[in-house]
């Protein structure tokens, strides 16, 4: 707004900084943590240590002395292709899609790749595993999301509202309600331990939550599209792939932010139901019980690590994060 | 839309609600009931092979009320849910009314104010617990400012509850912010300026504008915010250890009990005291949500 005083200005900015250094601070410390000798880390030093890659080899690798810059440029060198190909990809227009596939394809490889060049902690497995779970569960947490969401923003029967409200009571269950039926009834089935019972378990806390935000975003498009396509003769669910999901994908994208954050984030079901294959935050919380000194920047050194991946996520997706809280939120 | 159309798009969504929510959901209640004796760790096995009565009524029930644990958790739980909530949400506001007012520069204070709420809550825990530590940047400042190279901020059982609660704060605000700020951005102007032109001073405005166009926004963030909070675990676990056993969550004591094999009766009622009080707190906001529902259809 033009109309303010200079003060006002330099008061608001001056306020927002305080609250930049309020939210990011704790990752600035462990950050500078992680980059030190232990002996730093007690010494407490601000200034004048000598950074060093050895904490983040000490979680990530099995071996001790491995030249860090190895890895870093191996890593660095796949997200760049892959970067290379998305920026190609937005500006390819109609052949975007197989140059999104290929980004797709390209960081797959890098993860299969990289335990084959080097000799990786379990770490590594967890963080694979955290991958493959968050995929999967936004994959089909979002399949069928689609549908019932759409269905549920055209049916105007008093079913419809009973769902709705049925799922939004599920959403306020503690996870404590579900686990301990998943336990014996996955060991029962021998897949206790597994990806497929996480995913599970995962796809269905997340589904009330999934169908309500989709179908907000249903809501706002108009039936007419729909409509006009069904009188050329497209069948209801022709007309809901062929020309309502292309103009979703805002609404998709927000969604599927959600669901990521909430199953690579989820603690609970994978401390209980799975007792060797952690996540990325099972693992983290395990290192914190070993003894000896190098806790003091390891576990910097594997919260910088576990937060990179999502901050950078959601770098790359924040437009759609910030509509879609918008989205969820004004239209309840 | 028809009512077969509809029930062929709901199907899958339905299903994997009915299979994995709602019959665990029976199955916990089910299991609250009886005696239930883990024959190893990894099954439960009728008690009938084993002698003796399953059913044992409401006697979990009564254990648990009889738990001096359960009170002390389901007492933290509720002071942590009476803090967190209403101060992250009145926090989230005043940041969403300063940034509704900042032109440039909006997009990278957003990203990073966002940080906080996509972090991993057990790596919150530990991040903000790594602050309070003796090698912290808390207890570093207090070094300079006490010129006490060995002075450090001492985690006791007294404030240790607050550390949990600023770490929630911290992690829970930007959801609010970030919904609120999405509501301002959709208040016309013409109000605004018909508002200025009346000389409504800024509270004016503040109370009789801008809150009212945020109420579905409000109660939305509250519902969530009172579902999270009351269910909190992960954060809690990180900063909960034997040392401060007292600032188990409702949510954590639950899991350990159920978890601990030679418990799992008392457990599962435990889960359903949990999942009765939850309804008991969102009754007001679930009922508001339903009228809207039916009103949306007549």
């Amino acid at each position: 707004m033009n109309t303010q005083r200079w003060y006002h200005r330099i008061g608001v900015h001056a306020f927002l900084m305080v609250m930049v250094v309020w939210s990011v601070l704790p990752f600035a410390w462990a950050f500078q943590n992680s980059i030190k000798f232990v002996k730093d880390v007690r010494l407490n030093s601000v200034w004048g240590y000598d950074p060093t890659g050895i904490a983040y080899n000490g979680f990530w690798f099995k071996d001790d002395d491995i030249n860090m810059w190895r890895p870093l440029f191996v890593v660095l060198g796949f997200a760049a292709v892959a970067a290379v190909l998305g920026q190609v990809g937005k500006r390819a227009g109609k052949h975007s899609k197989y140059f999104y596939g290929a980004v797709v394809a390209v960081l797959a490889f890098g993860v299969w790749l990289f335990p084959r060049l080097f000799e990786t902690s379990r770490s590594y497995e967890y963080f694979v595993n955290s991958l493959v779970v968050t995929v999967l569960t936004v994959v089909i947490s979002i399949s069928i999301g689609l549908l019932a969401g759409y269905g549920l923003a055209r049916y105007t029967g008093i079913s419809g509202a009973v769902i709705l409200i049925v799922a939004l009571g599920f959403r306020a269950l503690p996870r404590s309600a579900f686990v301990l039926p998943y336990f014996f009834t996955a060991n029962r089935l021998g897949i206790l331990d597994s990806r497929l019972v996480l995913v599970m378990a995962l796809v269905a806390v997340n589904q009330p939550f999934t169908i309500w935000m989709l179908r907000s975003f249903f809501m706002d498009v108009p039936k007419t599209l729909e409509e006009a396509a069904m009188i050329d003769g497209a069948s209801r669910f022709q007309a809901f792939r062929k020309v309502i999901i292309p103009i979703m994908w805002p609404g998709i994208i927000a969604t599927s932010l959600f669901t990521l954050l909430l199953a690579y984030n989820e603690f609970l079901f994978v401390r209980v139901l799975a007792v060797t294959n952690y996540t990325l935050p099972v693992g983290i919380s395990a290192a914190t019980a070993a003894e000896g000194p190098q806790i003091f920047n390891e576990i910097p050194a594997a919260s910088v690590s576990i937060t990179l991946p999502i901050i950078i996520v959601i770098i790359l997706f924040q437009k759609h994060l910030v509509k879609g809280l918008g989205a969820g939120a004004v239209k309840g | 839309m028809k009512r077969r159309t509809f029930w062929g798009f709901a199907t899958p969504s339905v299903m994997v609600m009915t299979v994995l929510m709602l019959f665990p959901l029976a199955t916990t209640v089910y299991l609250s009931f009886f005696r239930v004796l883990p024959r190893n760790r990894y099954s439960l096995s009728a008690c009938e092979d084993l002698g003796g009565s399953c059913y044992v009524g409401w006697k979990n029930y009564v254990d648990v009320f009889n738990d001096e644990e359960f009170w002390t958790a389901l007492w933290f739980t509720l002071r942590f849910v009476a803090v967190t909530v209403p101060i992250q949400t009145v926090f989230g506001l005043g940041v969403a009314l300063i940034l509704d007012r900042v032109g440039r520069g909006r997009g990278i204070y957003m990203a990073a104010l966002l940080t906080p709420f996509i972090v991993t809550p057990v790596v919150g825990g530990l991040l903000v617990k790594d602050l309070f530590a003796r090698t912290g940047f808390i207890s570093k400042v207090l070094q300079w400012g006490t010129s006490d190279p060995e002075a450090s901020f001492l985690l006791t059982n007294g404030n240790v509850n607050w550390i949990i609660f600023l770490q929630s704060i911290w992690h829970v605000m930007p959801f609010a912010m970030i919904s609120l700020f999405a509501g301002l951005q959709s208040l016309p102007d013409e109000r605004m300026e018909a508002a200025a032109i009346d000389g409504a001073g800024f509270w004016r405005t503040l109370f009789h504008i801008k809150i009212p166009h945020l109420r579905s926004i409000f109660l939305f963030i509250i519902m969530v915010s009172l579902m999270d909070a009351y269910r909190v675990y992960d954060s809690v676990f990180i900063f909960a250890t034997e040392r401060f056993a007292d600032s188990r969550s409702l949510q954590m004591y639950t899991i350990e009990v159920a978890t601990d094999f030679g418990r799992v009766g008392r457990g599962n009622a435990l889960s359903v005291i949990t999942v009765l009080g939850v309804f008991v707190i969102l009754l007001p906001f679930l009922y508001v949500s339903y009228r809207d529902q039916i009103a949306e259809r007549t």
